[in-house]
């Protein structure tokens, strides 16, 4: 076979996934090449200017401290910080920040093209060269083909992508840009099996239209919380977004537009999420909410383009000029880019191991949209774990794969990969069966040792990690062994201050479980010189792994004796039939739910114990056997 | 691994009751109800202790207890076997005495899963296993088990609902910080949950009563000698069982039959009469009946309607007053009857007029027999849990609910006070089919308009 180029991994695509798997693979020492329709657009961010969110800022600190580059590109764009849910435990809180779109996409092309081993390829890919099973490379629209061990597709929306505002229709993977159709062809001949996805994106808004004073500002956190625990420091100056709503005005117009709406037309098949509902289907489902929230988001410093955040839309692009003005502060308002539906192609991703290596082709990757899930940092950390494992399998070591109880990633890629897709997929911190444990601050501690061992994780960034956990650590014995006496000048004021008796003494860690005792009090009790540098964040992250403690150890005793069996694997060709005695209900109920394990198994509504245990003694019997 | 424990032998009324343990605990939990520290009997031997509850009270049996070191057990955990004697009053109280302990009633094929989990038992044989457990569930008796299953899961569907709303409302409150979600109002939450965890207390309780239901009630006529107590004790069983004569004190010795009323399966016991007597034959039997009542369910007192209530009727009755019983006021047939009532109408308990000549008022004293069972908690109308499995899942639930309740009351974030109740949906899910993730998260769309 004859290549133009041949390299050892190929990235098709340059968003998010595909970002995270070229500077991966390459920084893994794999000639890689990525390949993208258009270079100057790299990292662009299709819909909302914003990275993390509670869950979804889990993952960045994860892609973070294994070894990726996201975190670090959006704290170099961010323009507005928030740690979210403050107010609540640690396990619960997340960063999320709104980034500059073309701060953050020129960051990313940057820090690509700081990769020695990774090269840019413009161009657009139309089938996949396949030798005895294994992916051998790509061919290229313009007749050139490449050669590589194993490719990573990370094609986003661009399979098969078609646009929709009102009754246009047109083939694009985003608004303006061409779609992905051979691609998508090529993988439906290899026997893929293919499903359609939708999703949307809302009007942008010329700044200078809005009336901001009909708004409410949202203003930066004052102290940012970044993404990477490298970075020191935010250098972007830091903006507001504002909150607006809509009205019934607004609802009453969309109500009698309903059928310019592709959605309620019947034209658009794919199926949309549920948590990031269009306008139209807000004002159909929630008819008694008399109105709906919007942010206003800064696209960047040097435009005056505005996000209308809450009001995707795939009605008509004139009619979306007249019901925007209809919001309350935006009667003068002009849109720049209209909003828009788009349907596309994905893989179901039961096609993968949790490698995301798929099973039908040896050296093939997938990652990110084709896989089913929304979302820029769904998207990065897949595209992290394939470039991980394109390269491991280029260089034939052992794949890289996460646990479910020891990150999102693991949760993420062990949903998709057991339960399929029926919706567009995204994190939830409730979909974490471990979410007490699996917290944005100890990130590090959980995965950093992984990022070093792989080979992502540099000398100094290894170097601080080591002093941070050591302090956290050598805080925790201080916690334990440090009492608060009643003799002590500082018990009363913390008594007082919490309005209860706090006996004759108290351990730090006992105090710091209490609601209400936060950093100012614990440092004001805390023998400081035995913990040098330690800083109010690694503070609280030494209270909240004493916090939790006791609730993950009750957590591992109930999953040990309700879960011991979970992992018992059920064939695919296992035949519940075979099971005597199993009334046939039972028997429809297995059949329809097809488990891949016990645990699968429990979880089928309407199951009997009985038949359940039946299942578990013939399923532990030939375990034995085997 | 926990220690695991089950009846060995059949439910219900037998000579011996064997009681397993089996898990790391076994030997503790045994050392604790026998009161010695130290007790460690020699492998596979059977050894002869008394059991008290604690180291206070008095015995509640004496029993065989036999030690098999774990690998040389049936399940391959340590194991100890506790033969006592077949009551399922005393069987019961031994079982919840070790799950007091800390011992967990056992899964349906539990102690064969460990078995073949340890490598004790080779493919063939668990596959016999299997078979077994297969007939049990084709059994008719199992059949009324699934009826009452559907029953506990619809009455369980309220306060499942009522978990999976709160997890909606604190999940949507956690996830979806940025949307315009109403305020939570943790007072009336709590409020609810507490709510939730009555229903499920009250549910576990009637677990005492259904027990005995299921395994047998022990109805014991007690009064003093010749009020009829034999000839109703016939007249129920519809044959001339005891000897009747008029001659006070003949029976001598306690009588035992098996009926069954309204289903539920009843061991009746004849005594003979209370009084001090010098015959030494007789006075033997009265020390049996002593011992009758202390084992029964419910004592039938029957006095004789025709005469004044003499002083060794009231000490019939002291004596009973602490236990569940009806009082059956014989001889209705006597003309002297009808005058004598008003000097009765002091009773606090259920009384029934009855002739055993005529066989009047049997059907009254039949139903006031399984009264005192039927309506124990008017909130539950009747229905009654039966297996031991339920109950300690019920009573799990509702402590994960309570320890949530607690938390929300303390302020706690609701990703603390969320823990107990997936764990109380998570119990109640065994016995009515799990919740999954995905149906969460539909309520939460389904309820709140999400979407930024």
């Amino acid at each position: 076979m004859s290549f133009d180029e041949v390299f050892d991994v190929i990235v098709i695509g340059g968003g998010h996934a595909g970002c995270e798997a070229a500077s991966a693979a390459s920084r893994l020492g794999s000639r890689t090449a990525l390949v993208t329709m258009n270079l100057d657009l790299i990292g662009q961010m299709s819909c909302n200017p914003a990275i993390g969110g509670i869950a979804k800022g889990h993952l960045v600190r994860e892609i973070d401290a294994l070894g990726g580059v996201m975190g670090r590109v959006a704290d170099r764009a961010g323009i507005q910080f928030r740690l979210l849910n403050r107010s609540r435990g640690r396990a619960v809180q997340s960063p999320r920040a709104q980034a500059d779109r073309a701060l953050y996409r020129k960051d990313m092309r940057k820090t690509l093209e700081g990769s020695p081993n990774l090269q840019l390829r413009q161009g657009t890919v139309v089938d996949l060269v396949i030798s005895l099973g294994r992916i051998a490379g790509i061919e290229l629209q313009d007749g050139r083909r490449f050669g590589s061990m194993a490719v990573v597709i990370a094609t986003g929306t661009f399979l098969n992508g078609v646009v929709h505002t009102g009754r246009q229709t047109y083939n694009a993977g985003r608004a303006g840009e061409p779609s992905s159709i051979e691609l998508a062809e090529a993988l439906k001949r290899l026997g893929f099996p293919v499903g359609r996805l939708k999703t949307g994106t809302p009007p942008r808004l010329d700044g200078r239209t809005v009336e901001w004073s009909a708004f409410e500002p949202q203003p930066p956190d004052e102290v940012p919380v970044p993404f990477s625990f490298a970075t020191d420091e935010i250098l972007q100056p830091q903006l507001a977004c504002y909150v607006g709503f809509t009205s019934p005005n607004v609802h009453e117009a969309i109500r009698q537009n309903l059928h310019m709406s592709p959605l309620y037309s019947g034209k658009i098949k794919g199926i949309g999420p549920r948590y990031c509902p269009s306008i139209e289907d807000k004002v159909v489902k929630f008819a008694d909410k008399n109105r709906h929230q919007l942010f206003l988001e800064p696209e960047g410093h040097d435009t005056n383009e505005v996000y209308l955040n809450g009001f995707s839309t795939s009605l008509p692009a004139e009619l979306q000029q007249e019901l925007v003005r209809l919001i309350p502060g935006l009667e003068e308002v002009r849109i720049i880019r209209p909003g828009y539906a788009i349907e596309y192609d994905f893989v179901d991703p039961r096609e993968l191991g949790s490698d995301l290596q798929t099973t039908r082709v040896s050296g093939l990757f997938h990652a990110g949209q084709i896989n089913g899930t929304t979302g820029y940092e769904e998207a990065a950390c897949q595209g992290l774990i394939a470039g991980i494992n394109a390269a491991l399998a280029a260089q034939s070591r052992p794949s890289f794969r996460l646990r479910r109880d020891e990150s999102y990633i693991g949760v993420l890629i062990d949903d998709l990969v057991t339960q399929g897709v029926d919706e567009p997929y995204r994190v939830f911190t409730s979909r974490a069966e471990n979410r007490l444990s699996l917290r944005y601050d100890n990130a590090d501690e959980r995965l950093e040792p992984y990022g070093r061992g792989i080979g992502l994780v540099g000398d100094s960034d290894w170097e601080r990690f080591n002093q941070r956990r050591d302090r956290i650590a050598r805080l925790g014995k201080i916690l334990e062994g440090t009492r608060v006496k009643r003799s002590d000048p500082a018990y009363a004021a913390i008594s007082s201050k919490l309005g209860v008796d706090l006996g004759d003494s108290v351990t730090l860690a006992q105090l710091g479980k209490r609601t209400g005792v936060g950093v100012d009090i614990i440092r004001s009790v805390l023998p400081a010189e035995k913990v040098p540098g330690i800083t109010d964040s690694e503070i609280e992250s030494g209270l909240a792994d004493s916090l939790y403690a006791g609730y993950i150890e009750a957590q591992r005793l109930n999953v040990q004796r309700l879960h011991q069996h979970d992992s018992l694997r059920i064939r695919p060709d296992f035949s519940f039939r075979g099971l005597s005695g199993l009334s046939h209900e039972m028997v429809e109920r297995f059949e329809r739910a097809r488990p891949q394990n016990f645990g699968d198994a429990r979880r089928i509504p309407g199951l009997t114990p009985a038949a359940l245990s039946m299942l578990l003694v013939h399923l532990s019997a030939h375990q034995q056997a085997a | 691994m926990d220690t695991i424990v089950a009846l060995g032998t059949p439910a219900g009324r037998s000579a011996i009751g064997v009681i397993r343990l089996s898990g790391p605990d076994s030997l503790s939990i045994v050392r604790s109800i026998v009161g010695d520290n130290h007790f460690k009997p020699a492998p596979s031997r059977s050894v002869l202790r008394s059991i008290r509850s604690n180291a206070s009270d008095s015995i509640l049996d004496r029993a065989l207890l036999t030690y098999f070191p774990a690998p040389n057990s049936y399940t391959g955990d340590d194991v100890v076997e506790i033969s006592c004697h077949g009551s399922p009053v005393i069987v019961r109280q031994v079982v919840d005495l070790t799950l007091r302990l800390g011992a967990r009633p056992a899964g349906p094929g539990e102690f064969t899963l460990r078995a073949l989990s340890n490598g004790k038992l080779n493919l063939s044989q668990a596959e016999a296993i299997r078979d077994l457990i297969n007939a049990q569930t084709e059994a008719a008796a199992q059949q009324a088990l699934g009826q009452m299953m559907g029953e506990l899961s619809s009455r369980l569907r309220g306060p499942q609902q009522e978990l999976i709303q709160t997890i909606v409302q604190l999940e949507s409150a956690l996830e979806f910080v940025e949307d315009d979600l109403p305020g939570l109002r943790k007072q009336n939450i709590a409020g609810e949950l507490a709510g939730v965890a009555t229903v499920l207390l009250s549910l576990a309780s009637t677990f005492e009563v259904g027990h005995l239901l299921r395994d047998g009630l022990r109805v014991t006529f007690v009064g003093r000698p010749n009020v009829g107590k034999s000839s109703l004790f016939n007249k129920l069983l519809a044959v001339e069982r005891a000897i009747v004569t008029e001659v006070p004190g003949t029976t001598r010795d306690t009588l035992t039959e098996r009926i069954s009323l309204g289903g539920v399966p009843i061991t009746l016991t004849d005594t003979a009469g209370v009084r001090d007597s010098t015959d030494r034959i007789e006075s033997k039997g009265v020390e049996r009946t002593r011992q009758a009542m202390a084992e029964a369910d419910l004592l039938v007192v029957v006095i004789d309607g025709s005469e004044d209530l003499r002083a060794e009727d009231s000490s019939v009755l002291s004596l009973a007053s602490s236990v569940r019983h009806v009082i059956a006021i014989n001889k209705s047939d006597v003309p002297s009857f009808d005058i004598l009532e008003k000097s009765r109408s002091s009773f606090v308990t259920r009384t029934v007029n009855v002739s055993a000549v005529t066989g009047s008022g049997l059907d009254t004293l039949r139903a006031a027999i399984l009264e005192p069972f039927g309506s124990v908690d008017s909130s539950n109308a009747g229905f009654l849990i039966t297996d031991a499995r339920h109950y300690d899942l019920l009573l799990r639930a509702r402590a994960e609910v309570q320890a949530s309740v607690d938390l929300l009351k303390g302020g706690a974030s609701e990703e603390l006070v969320l823990v107990g109740l997936y764990n109380g949906l998570r119990f109640l899910g065994q016995i009515t089919g799990e919740t999954t993730n995905d149906e969460i998260l539909s309520q939460i769309f389904a309820t709140f308009c999400i979407g930024k």
